[in-house]
């Protein structure tokens, strides 16, 4: 049901990943003479990289400054990578389902039509629970469902009649077929309280 | 929001006018007619029960919320309706919108320019309480 964030890690990782490996090349070439072969300017392996004095390349104000930026912006994109780990749901904003905004908008919250979904999915034989969550736009919709149902439950019967009823009806309600659907199912031991429900016909045995 | 709405009907002569006097509409009018007629259609309904619209719930006997800004004999309607499940919204919509601002022209006089709809809810026709009937 939550996203995490699996895109912007590969992303970060891939870019440490190429950044470390230039670096890791960098040092191997100067340990093993190859690049001061290449280039004089490039002091000799085993002599000290910096020759001038590191107190008075560090010592102005500005240079004092210059350091305290950069480590605040690397701390601050370090915290936002962190923050960006937590799962969050990222629903849909509110479906716009006009044709023409000049005669009049209409909305309708993503979470209507979860409730709607969820009611009709809680009547499903052997459903305990469920929840519904829709993202994308209502011309391309995602739905992602989590599913309790008890022991007893056919989850064959369960897919194919969400396939058959419950996916089709968002369809319809939507006009538009669903872009990605999910389905999450939990097997519980608690009874189905409102599952199928026995419509009576009025005959009464005594 | 007591403004004063629109002038019905056709106005045919300034000087007959004051003699004849004036119909004034308030905007409530409007607002009850526009819920009146989205209640009317089979697939809407509103909310009913609660307190201070706490507690209310979805019911298709009930009159949807609508209101309404009035600008001179221009309206822009605003409804908030819960919708039979499952319809094509679009459509189901589109029809809604097109009645109310027929019908509240036609009773009023008042030409509705927009009619913004806010779905609320959405409910299947055989609302079931999902309990075991005792027979």
């Amino acid at each position: 049901m939550r996203q995490h964030a699996g895109a912007l890690n590969r992303t970060w990782l891939a870019i440490l990943g190429v950044l470390a490996l230039a670096g890791g090349v960098l040092i191997l070439l100067i340990a093993s003479g190859t690049l001061q072969t290449m280039s004089s300017a490039i002091a000799p392996a085993g002599s000290p990289v910096l020759t001038m004095d590191l107190h008075a390349a560090f010592g102005p104000a500005y240079a004092t400054a210059i350091v305290l930026v950069a480590g605040l912006i690397i701390g601050g994109l370090g915290l936002w990578w962190i923050l960006a780990q937590i799962p969050r749901k990222n629903p849909a904003g509110k479906y716009r389902l006009h044709r023409d905004p000049a005669s009049g908008t209409t909305l309708c919250d993503p979470s209507v039509l979860a409730s709607a979904v969820e009611h009709q999915v809680n009547t499903l034989p052997g459903v305990v629970g469920s929840s519904a969550l829709l993202r994308g736009s209502a011309t391309e919709p995602d739905l992602t469902m989590k599913i309790t149902v008890n022991n007893r439950a056919d989850i064959q019967d369960l897919l194919h009649r969400i396939n058959t009823g419950v996916l089709p009806d968002l369809s319809t309600a939507l006009e538009t077929p669903m872009r990605r659907t999910g389905i999450q199912i939990e097997v519980s031991s608690r009874n189905a309280n409102s599952g199928t429900t026995v419509e009576s016909t009025g005959t009464v045995i005594y | 929001m007591n403004a004063p709405a629109a002038h019905a009907g056709s106005l045919p002569d300034a000087g007959d006018l004051d003699s004849r006097g004036r119909t004034v509409l308030d905007q409530k009018v409007v607002e009850k007619i526009a819920s009146q007629v989205a209640g009317e259609e089979s697939f809407a309904g509103g909310a009913s029960g609660g307190f201070l619209g706490i507690g209310a719930h979805a019911d298709f006997a009930a009159r949807p919320q609508a209101s309404v800004e009035l600008a001179g004999n221009i309206a822009a309607l605003r409804v908030e309706v819960g919708l039979l499940y499952p319809v094509p919204l679009r459509q189901a919509t589109e029809q809604l919108r097109r009645r109310i601002s027929e019908r509240v022209t036609a009773l009023t006089g008042v030409q509705v320019r927009q009619v913004d709809i806010t779905v609320s809810w959405l409910k299947p026709a055989a609302e079931s309480t999902g309990r075991r009937r005792l027979l």
